[in-house]
């Protein structure tokens, strides 16, 4: 019997993880108690600076109590083809997880985990939604041997094949294979200054920093009252548009630039391996995570630019999974992203996606998007101004916001058809959508779980449906296509999904 | 040129491999499926769940302004906007549920639903997961069943055939589990050691 097949306890250390992996829940769980839709103010309003400290002191205290008992009771088991896991604070839990479920494994190393050669791994399954069974503060040598056995026992790997020992004070990569991809810094900068992030960063700011906002503009416009009863000028060296728009400006470089360092310590040293069948990704700064996903259990993958993307030439892969999350924020933290990519990298996605080929050109849907989407938003606007003529009155104003509401509509819903288009290329679709950014979704019709075919009046007057194929990770549209190709593309994915050799997931 | 297969002596009974092109147009259709028609108690059980809510509606605006403790004055004629949209939705019901249509074909289940926005939900076999029949106290009263079908895609892609009756269902459901079980009975034994117990 091996070490690994006793009952394991974990590492003192990993105290230190649940204190943080805790308090951090608390505080995103709790967040909205303290910041946002005035509650903030509220309560800086109502409690002092010592309350606020001893409501803190309450939440660390209740962390470090609740981790200190999770750790106590933690224990866990490898056995012959499972990992098992006893658990729980109140209530006492056992799981069992076999191998043959385990659809992706990670190793993660927290610097504060890294002189004491620990590591956090991870398993997650297709039935759960978020890791399944984590073990922080376990020995990096056990948990590459359970990676390994995990690995061996799917098949994906033999035994003998096991990796050597690394020798003391190597570099604590896991693989020797040169790097299948490896974006240097300036791509992985880029990339966080493309990606949708930069606007989630805003919204925590607008979010926790409003109030603080708020109090600063009355903070101003107090000492310009002021100022003005006294009789004094209030001398600006530049106008106030200009000041404003100075304002704003540092502000998106400072956010755009905070984007792109996120980036850099997220995937910090990025680099993606291949080894049998599984595809391995190693990155982070001060938390090095490695994430190992098997190839069979990849159901598709999404290349992404965003409108700064499209002008900086910067793209990201997402390989998806059964139910995976594909955020890259830190809520959807599983999600497999292959971060700065060039236009020259996309034959990345064929090397990932077996048997895919890149499609050349994708085929459009009817132009009568366009026109059924500008006529029901002109009726909708038309009625939106009817509505408020006859509660307000009309004027000429109102004619002039019609206007200007179909004026920008007209190149929003032409940019918005032009992005939508699929392309059929070995078995595998291509599903392109976006407006000024583009998503591409590529997954083998044998994944697809469902096709539906749907219809309104409109689209049956002119001989169109729209089709959804509903696969393991989510649901994959294309509206406006005419009949006849949408039913063959039906079919054609019912038949290889029916013929498919690997069936539920 | 020989392909190899000449010079290998084939066992009695071994199928000779072979991978011809199959043209789109061969594929089975599924618009070529004859469907078969739900009960005929299901329009009526529609027509009633929908006319439920409305009217429920109605009488609220029939009788808010009528309370004794309620200072509150309607338009006369609104109390027409539910008594009009309650006659749409039941009509709308009542023609849905003499519409839908439902078909088995040897791998895949085929639901047709909608009046005004019509959705056809094709399901393959080896892609359900499990399968469960269930039924409401109104669907009792008319004889009615649900046949679930659970895939891995979530929430949004399991199908749900309403409108059975209850004979119909029961068959359906063995039928699909029997499926199933042809299909993948290894995995679903296999499916069955994971455990999550209280300790």
């Amino acid at each position: 019997m091996s070490e690994s097949d006793d009952w394991q306890r974990l590492s003192p250390l990993a105290l230190v993880f649940l204190i943080v992996s805790g308090l951090q829940r608390q505080v995103r769980e709790n967040l909205f108690l303290f910041a946002g839709a005035g509650a903030g103010a509220a309560f800086t309003d109502w409690l002092g600076l010592r309350e606020l400290a001893l409501i803190a002191l309450v939440f660390v205290l209740f962390s470090v109590l609740g981790a200190m008992l999770y750790h106590r009771r933690f224990r866990f088991r490898m056995e012959a083809d499972a990992v098992r896991v006893r658990r729980g604070l109140v209530e006492h839990k056992e799981l069992r997880v076999r191998f043959a479920r385990v659809q992706n494994i990670q190793l993660g190393q927290p610097f504060y985990f890294r002189p004491f050669n620990l590591v956090r791994f991870s398993l997650q399954t297709p039935g759960a939604s978020d890791k399944e069974v984590e073990l922080p503060g376990i020995d990096r040598s056990l948990a590459e041997t359970m990676r390994d056995r995990i690995s061996a026992a799917r098949g994906e790997l033999e035994e003998t094949e096991a990796r050597p020992e690394p020798e003391e004070g190597a570099d604590p990569e896991p693989l020797e294979q040169p790097a299948v991809f490896a974006p240097s810094s300036g791509r992985l900068f880029l990339h966080g200054l493309s990606s949708n992030q930069v606007w989630v960063i805003a919204g925590l700011f607008f979010y926790v920093g409003g109030n603080l906002l708020e109090r600063f503009g009355e903070r101003v416009e107090q000492v310009a009252e002021r100022a003005l009863e006294n009789g004094q000028a209030i001398d600006l060296p530049v106008s106030a548009w200009a000041l404003g728009a100075g304002a704003l400006l540092v502000f998106l470089l400072i956010l755009f630039v905070l984007s792109g360092l996120l980036a850099l310590v997220r995937f910090w040293r990025f680099r993606l391996r291949e080894r049998g069948d599984r595809v391995i990704a190693l990155a982070g700064l001060f938390d090095r995570r490695e994430q190992t996903l098997r190839r069979a259990k990849v159901t598709g993958l999404q290349l992404r630019q965003s409108a700064v993307g499209r002008v900086l030439g910067c793209w990201s892969l997402v390989l998806r999974q059964t139910r995976s999350s594909d955020h890259e924020t830190p809520a959807g933290g599983n999600a497999f992203v292959v971060p700065g990519l060039r236009q020259d990298d996309l034959a990345l996605a064929e090397a990932l996606l077996p048997g895919a080929v890149f499609p050349g050109r994708f085929q459009r849907i009817s132009p009568r998007y366009r026109r059924f989407a500008f006529s029901r938003l002109l009726l909708g606007l038309l009625l939106a101004l009817v509505l408020a003529g006859l509660l307000f009155g009309f004027d000429h104003w109102s004619l002039l916001a019609l206007s200007v509401g179909a004026l920008v509509a007209l190149p929003v819903l032409h940019l918005r058809f032009r992005q939508w288009g699929w392309a059929l290329e070995e078995g595998v679709l291509w599903v392109r959508r976006g407006l000024l950014g583009q998503r591409i979704d590529g997954f083998d019709l044998e994944q697809v779980q469902q096709a539906r075919v749907t219809s309104s009046p409109y689209l049956r007057r002119h001989d169109l449906v729209g089709l959804e194929l509903v696969l393991p990770q989510g649901v994959i549209g294309l509206p406006f296509l005419p009949s006849r190709p949408a039913a063959e593309l039906a079919n054609r994915a019912l038949a290889t999904a029916e013929q498919a050799r690997f069936h539920r997931v | 040129m020989d392909n190899g297969s000449a010079n290998t002596p084939r066992r009695p009974g071994q199928a000779v491999f072979s991978n011809r092109q199959v043209p789109l147009a061969e594929l089975p259709d599924y618009q070529a499926a004859k469907l078969d028609l739900v009960s005929l108690r299901f329009a009526p059980y529609a027509a009633l769940t929908a006319g439920l809510l409305w009217l429920g509606l109605a009488a609220a605006v029939f009788i808010a302004p009528r309370l004794p403790f309620a200072d509150v004055t309607l338009p006369p004629g609104l109390v027409l906007v539910p008594l009009v949209a309650l006659i749409w939705f039941v009509a709308v019901a009542w023609i849905d549920g003499r519409r839908r249509g439902w078909a088995l074909r040897e791998h895949d289940l085929i639901y047709r639903s909608g009046l005004i926005w019509q959705r056809t939900a094709i399901l393959p076999f080896a892609r359900i997961q499990h399968v469960e029949t269930a039924s409401g106290p109104l669907e009792r009263l008319f004889g009615l069943m649900r046949v679930k079908c659970f895939t891995a895609g979530g929430m949004g892609a399991d199908l749900s055939v309403e409108g059975l009756d209850r004979a119909s269902a029961r068959k359906v459901r063995q039928h699909l589990l029997e499926q199933i079980r042809d299909e993948d009975g290894m995995d679903d034994a296999a499916r069955g050691e994971d455990e999550e117990a209280g300790g």
